[in-house]
């Protein structure tokens, strides 16, 4: 993985002075209350409903052993104990003390990790496929480019104030596990006969306005990645509006000037930087390209008659292996996703204990790293396949190894009413309440793959619009609601999931679920997915049952 | 009055920036709207070369271009501290009209902003009330090099600097 050089350790050491001096200022009272907002949301900080909160940047979701178990000091000195892998791949830790911030910042930059730009208007953490690197399925790895992205977002002079806060994700695979078309830029890395290039999909973004993005360029060669990014974010710096918050992303900028006549903008902008100084060498892609090369894989063998039989011997383990472990492009090798979906914790908590075993783990059965996924689960990324019988064990032992990744169950939600000022209503207890509800692991492998996503309110933290279901907490009167769609999906083929009606009362969520699942369970042919099954019948019979004693 | 920073020191400002023209005269070293300065220009040169133009961030470069290589000044409003449009509008001033006079910000400067401001190409700043300048000139000290190119230096990092070391 990417390693500090001088230059990037001095950048972020001056950034923890910077931070320190900013927040002493603002305690001492030399800064008020609104110029410091500005400051502390660039460096991760918000200010919640019961505390600050503090988001730490994980870039494109790859975390080292060593830095993992700096967080897990972090949530043990700093924090209660635990902190929550966000759906931008990044850590939260909800209790920190607002004067030890920089402290944590200063720990942070020890292990070559930062806060920056993970809140405010801009530039935000670049993400990337979980399984970048080893995905059986990959084309390009596409973290080298999301940590050029990085280096040329940081800080950058024009940028660090935009009109709303800017997401950027690269995928590199055949499967989208980056969710490409739901962010304000999705590049999908291709490799052809003149060397790797993008394809360049503008205006995506899920909120009160939900929109899959629109590709305004394809095939731009690498070498133009940063000059392309500029050209686009300075049209919208320019011209994205700023008079109403909920329509200042680049989503409403597009769709008001037209995809086509905002890629004419953008390619009049570039016209002017194409080939300038900022355009990339290839010595400085190819340094980036060299901080990602595989490790030495020892040679393995695949499929060894071990796990086969571990598999015969328990079935719990055999089921754990189907759902969460992912095919490695590396023969004797498999990719395991650790779930943090246990029934009774909130989807992405991890305590302290947690990260430092998932740290021992990735230098005992890896090469010392560790990714995050935007679903909210770890990743032991070069697991031996003769070894996972053993990694199930521990992962057991340490409520790590809930077999339901893709599964009813591995929902994605935002932190919700219970931590976030933004939100309408909870939905973390929704989360629970609908695992206690589907507790049936036989049940669930019957469903196969289905992704439940539920946000406390519109801003969409926890992508409702993309889930095969999505819950969303509204506001009734000062109650809490929940509206329910179907149909939406984040990967290759993203859709927008489509309202189902009017909203449910807090305790008919699991039920009008219930429903929904029968009538999927009735409708669906031999192995067809609940979303195809949507796709194919439509809305109009989940409507009918769930509505069916209102008439 | 408010204070100017200007090539990182406290300098006496002897310009006076004006919100409207009434009377169509102007006084040497005054800052008039810019869309003033293009609707009268013959007459207001004619009184005197030292006129600066101000404009807003989101104003067009466009409608200034003609002016530009008579102006010694050009001033920037900031309205807000977290708009971010004076910035590429003063990128543009600089790298595609080739301004060379004074790019001044002023409104709703603060002082964490003027080091991305003076990379965009400002080089005086007209700090609100109550800022105490000594803080401005340390916090436009706190980072001292940058990954990206900008107007005051277009090579990025990896064209300047060995990197990975």
């Amino acid at each position: 993985m990417y390693r500090y050089d001088q230059f990037d350790q001095h950048f972020v050491d001056e950034r923890v002075a910077q931070f320190r001096d900013q927040t002493q200022r603002y305690i001492d009272g030399g800064l008020s209350h609104a110029d410091f907002l500005h400051l502390r949301l660039r460096n991760g900080l918000y200010i919640q409903r019961l505390a600050p909160m503090l988001r730490i940047a994980v870039p494109y979701g790859t975390l080292a052993s060593r830095q993992l178990r700096m967080l897990a000091h972090i949530a043990r000195h700093y924090d209660k104990g635990y902190g929550h892998l966000s759906t931008r791949t990044n850590m939260q830790f909800n209790w920190p003390d607002l004067a030890e911030v920089p402290d944590i910042l200063a720990d942070l930059a020890t292990v070559q990790m930062h806060a920056i730009q993970t809140s405010g208007n801009c530039i935000r953490n670049v993400t990337a496929d979980q399984f970048a690197g080893v995905a059986a399925d990959e084309v390009v790895d596409g973290r080298p480019y999301c940590e050029l992205i990085r280096q040329w977002s940081t800080a950058h002079p024009e940028f660090d104030w935009l009109p709303r806060k800017f997401k950027i994700a690269v995928n590199g695979a055949a499967r989208d596990r980056a969710a490409v078309d739901i962010h304000d830029i999705g590049l999908e890395a291709r490799r052809t006969s003149d060397g790797i290039v993008f394809d360049v999909k503008v205006g995506g973004g899920l909120g009160r306005t939900p929109i899959l993005g629109s590709l305004i360029r394809e095939s731009l060669p690498d070498i133009h990645l940063l000059t392309y990014l500029e050209a686009i974010l300075r049209v919208y710096n320019r011209y994205g509006r700023r008079d109403n918050k909920h329509k200042a992303r680049i989503k409403i900028l597009v769709r008001a000037v037209s995809p086509d006549i905002f890629r004419d903008q953008v390619d009049a902008e570039w016209a002017h930087s194409k080939d300038g100084p900022t355009t990339l060498t290839r010595e400085e892609i190819d340094r980036a390209i060299a901080a990602f090369t595989p490790p030495q894989y020892p040679a393995l063998e695949s499929q060894p008659a071990s796990l086969a039989s571990a598999r015969l011997a328990d079935p719990e383990f055999s089921r754990w292996v189907a759902t969460n472990v992912a095919p490695h492009k590396q023969s004797g090798y498999a990719i395991v996703t650790l779930s943090t979906k246990v029934t009774g914790v909130p989807p992405g908590d991890v305590t302290d204990v947690q990260m430092d075993a998932v740290a021992d783990w990735a230098d005992r059965f890896g090469f010392g790293e560790i990714r995050i996924s935007h679903e909210q689960n770890f990743v032991l990324p070069d697991v031996p396949q003769r070894d996972l019988y053993e990694v199930w064990k521990l992962a057991r032992a340490h409520r790590l190894a809930s077999s339901n990744r893709g599964k009813l169950t591995d929902i994605i939600c935002c932190p919700g009413g219970d931590y976030c000022s933004l939100a309408n209503a909870k939905s973390i207890p929704i989360a629970e309440a609908i695992q206690r509800r589907f507790d049936d692991v036989d049940y669930l492998n019957d469903l196969g793959e289905i992704n439940l996503n539920i946000s406390g309110c519109m801003n969409a933290c926890g992508h409702h619009h993309v889930g095969h279901i999505g819950i969303l907490g509204v506001d009734k009167k000062g109650e809490e609601w929940y509206q329910i769609s179907l149909g939406g999906n984040a990967g290759r083929d993203a859709s927008l999931a489509e309202i189902i009606g009017p909203s449910f009362s807090r305790a008919d969520v699991p039920d009008v679920i219930e429903q929904i699942l029968d009538v999927y369970v009735e409708h669906r042919a031999d192995g067809e997915r609940f979303l195809d099954c949507y796709r194919r019948v439509g809305i109009d019979p989940f409507k009918e049952r769930v509505y069916a004693n209102a008439h | 009055m408010p204070t100017l920073i200007k090539d990182g020191r406290v300098v006496v400002d002897d310009w006076k920036l004006v919100e409207t023209v009434t009377d169509g005269r102007v006084e040497p070293r005054t800052i008039v709207p810019a869309a003033y300065a293009v609707s009268n220009a013959p007459q207001l040169f004619s009184q005197t070369s030292e006129v600066g133009v101000w404009l807003p961030g989101d104003g067009e470069p466009d409608d200034i271009a003609p002016l530009l290589d008579r102006v010694p000044l050009v001033a920037i409003r900031f309205g807000a501290v977290n708009d971010g449009r004076g910035l590429s509008l003063a990128v543009l001033l600089r790298t595609r009209f080739g301004f060379k006079g004074e790019l001044r910000a002023f409104g709703e400067v603060l002082e964490d902003v003027m080091n991305y401001m003076r990379r965009c190409g400002f080089d005086s700043y007209q700090l609100p009330d109550g800022h105490d300048p000594e803080v401005a000139l340390r916090a436009m000290r706190s980072l001292s090099d940058f990954y990206q190119g900008s107007v005051i230096e277009p090579r990025p990092a990896f064209r300047r600097v060995a990197r990975g070391r």
